[in-house]
C-alpha cells in the first residue's frame, strides 16, 4: 500500500489533536518535498479553522507497515483470545448467589 | 472614538483605509492562484492566506465604519478604482508565481513592521486589532521567506524570473510608507507610534538582510516613497476592480 514517493513529493501522514489531552488521531496526509513546507502544508489542510491543537507530522516512509494476514488474521477460531472469550455468566451468577447480591438478568459476555 | 477631533479623526480613517485597501487588493490578486498554483497543497495554502487578507481587510473597514458612520461593505466594493487607496505595489496583475511571491515577500514583511508599530498606538482598536493580526500574519511571514528561499535557490529560471519580479516591484515597494496627508497629526496623538520614514527604514533593513542570505541583488532606493505612492492606479488595477465589484454592482442595495 506504500507510495513510491519521489524527492520531490515525499507523502507526510498527520494526525491532530483536537484538545489538550485527547488522543492523537490520523488526520490524512499531505504531498511536500520536505518537513519545513509538510508542516506549512499540513497546518493549512488540518489546522487552519483552527480545528486542532497539536499535529504531528510524520514522513509516511518512516512508518513500520504489518498487514500480514498470517501474522493478523491467522485462519483459526481465536476468540477466546478476546476479553469476551470466555463465557462468565454462570460463574457470575454462582458468585453473587454466594454472596447474596441479587439476581440480574443480562450480564454480557 | 468620540473623543478624537475631527481632524485627528479624518486622520486616522486615512490610516485605516490606506491599510483595509492594501489587505483586500492583495487578498483578490492572490485568490486568482486558486485551481492553478503549481502544487495542490500550495493551492490550499495560497488560497488560506488569501482569505486570511480578506479577514483582516474586512476588520479593518469595519473599524473605519464604525469610525465615520459608513458601512464597511459599501466601502469595500462601492468606490470607483481612482477611489481606492492601496500602496504601489498592488496596482500590478499576479503575473508569474515568481511575480506573487515576489510581492508577498516585500509585503508580508512591510505589514510585519507596520502592524508590529501599530501594537503600541494610542487607539486601542486598532492596537487590539494588530496585535491580533500579527498572529495571524506570522505564518504568512514564515511561508513567503520560505518560498523566497525555494525560488532564489531553486534554479537559473526560477532565481532570474525572482530577481526580475523584485527589481520590477522594488519602487512601488516603498509606497507602501508613501506619506499620509494627516501623518503628522497620528504621530503626534501617538495613533502611529513612529513615522512612516522611520518604519521604512526598518523594513528596508529587513528585506535586505533577507534577499542578501539567499543571494539576491537589493535594487538601488530613490530615496523616499512619492506623494502619489497611494494614488496612482493602473489598468490592471481597473481590471480587478470590475471583477471584484461585478457582483455587489449588478444588484445594488441587495440584501445578500
Amino acid at each position: 500500500m506504500r507510495d513510491k514517493a519521489g524527492p520531490h513529493d515525499r507523502v507526510w501522514e498527520v494526525f491532530r489533536q483536537e484538545a489538550e489531552g485527547d488522543p492523537m488521531i490520523h488526520g490524512g496526509s499531505v504531498k511536500a518535498p520536505d518537513e519545513e513546507l509538510a508542516t506549512h502544508y499540513a497546518r493549512e489542510f488540518y489546522g487552519r479553522r483552527q480545528e486542532s491543537q497539536r499535529l504531528w507530522i510524520v514522513p509516511r516512509d518512516a512508518i513500520t507497515e504489518l498487514d500480514d494476514p498470517d501474522l493478523l488474521k491467522p485462519p483459526f477460531d481465536r476468540s477466546f483470545k478476546r476479553p469476551g472469550g470466555f463465557l462468565i455468566k454462570h460463574k457470575l451468577e454462582a458468585a453473587r448467589e454466594r454472596a447474596g447480591s441479587p439476581q440480574v438478568d443480562e450480564v454480557a459476555e | 472614538m468620540s473623543d478624537l477631533d475631527t481632524q485627528t479623526r479624518d486622520a486616522l480613517a486615512e490610516l485605516l483605509l490606506a491599510m483595509a485597501d492594501d489587505e483586500f487588493v492583495l487578498g483578490f490578486w492572490d485568490s486568482e492562484w486558486t485551481g492553478i498554483a503549481p502544487i495542490l497543497e500550495e493551492d490550499v495554502a495560497m488560497s488560506s492566506v488569501s482569505q486570511d487578507e480578506i479577514g483582516h481587510a474586512k476588520a479593518l473597514y469595519e473599524l473605519l465604519a464604525g469610525l465615520t458612520g459608513d458601512d464597511a461593505d459599501k466601502i469595500a466594493f462601492g468606490r470607483p478604482a481612482e477611489a481606492y487607496r492601496h500602496a504601489a505595489l498592488m496596482n500590478h496583475a499576479r503575473t508569474d508565481w515568481a511575480f506573487s511571491i515576489a510581492r508577498r515577500f516585500l509585503y508580508e514583511h512591510a505589514d510585519a513592521v507596520r502592524l508590529e508599530s501599530l501594537a503600541a498606538s494610542s487607539y486601542e482598536p486598532l492596537a487590539d486589532l494588530a496585535v491580533k493580526m500579527r498572529r495571524e500574519e506570522t505564518y504568512h511571514l514564515l511561508h513567503f521567506d520560505l518560498w523566497l528561499r525555494r525560488l532564489a535557490e531553486g534554479g537559473e529560471e526560477s532565481h532570474s524570473r525572482l530577481r526580475g519580479a523584485i527589481e520590477a516591484l522594488w519602487p512601488d515597494a516603498q509606497a507602501v510608507f508613501a506619506p499620509l496627508a494627516g501623518e503628522a497629526r497620528l504621530v503626534a496623538a501617538r495613533i502611529l507610534p513612529e513615522s512612516l520614514e522611520a518604519l521604512r527604514a526598518r523594513w528596508l533593513e529587513r528585506v535586505t538582510e533577507r534577499l542578501q542570505a539567499v543571494g539576491l541583488a537589493v535594487p538601488p532606493t530613490a530615496g523616499s516613497p512619492e506623494a502619489d505612492g497611494r494614488t496612482r492606479r493602473t489598468d490592471e488595477f481597473a481590471w480587478l476592480h470590475g471583477e471584484f465589484t461585478m457582483v455587489s454592482g449588478s444588484e445594488a442595495d441587495a440584501t445578500w
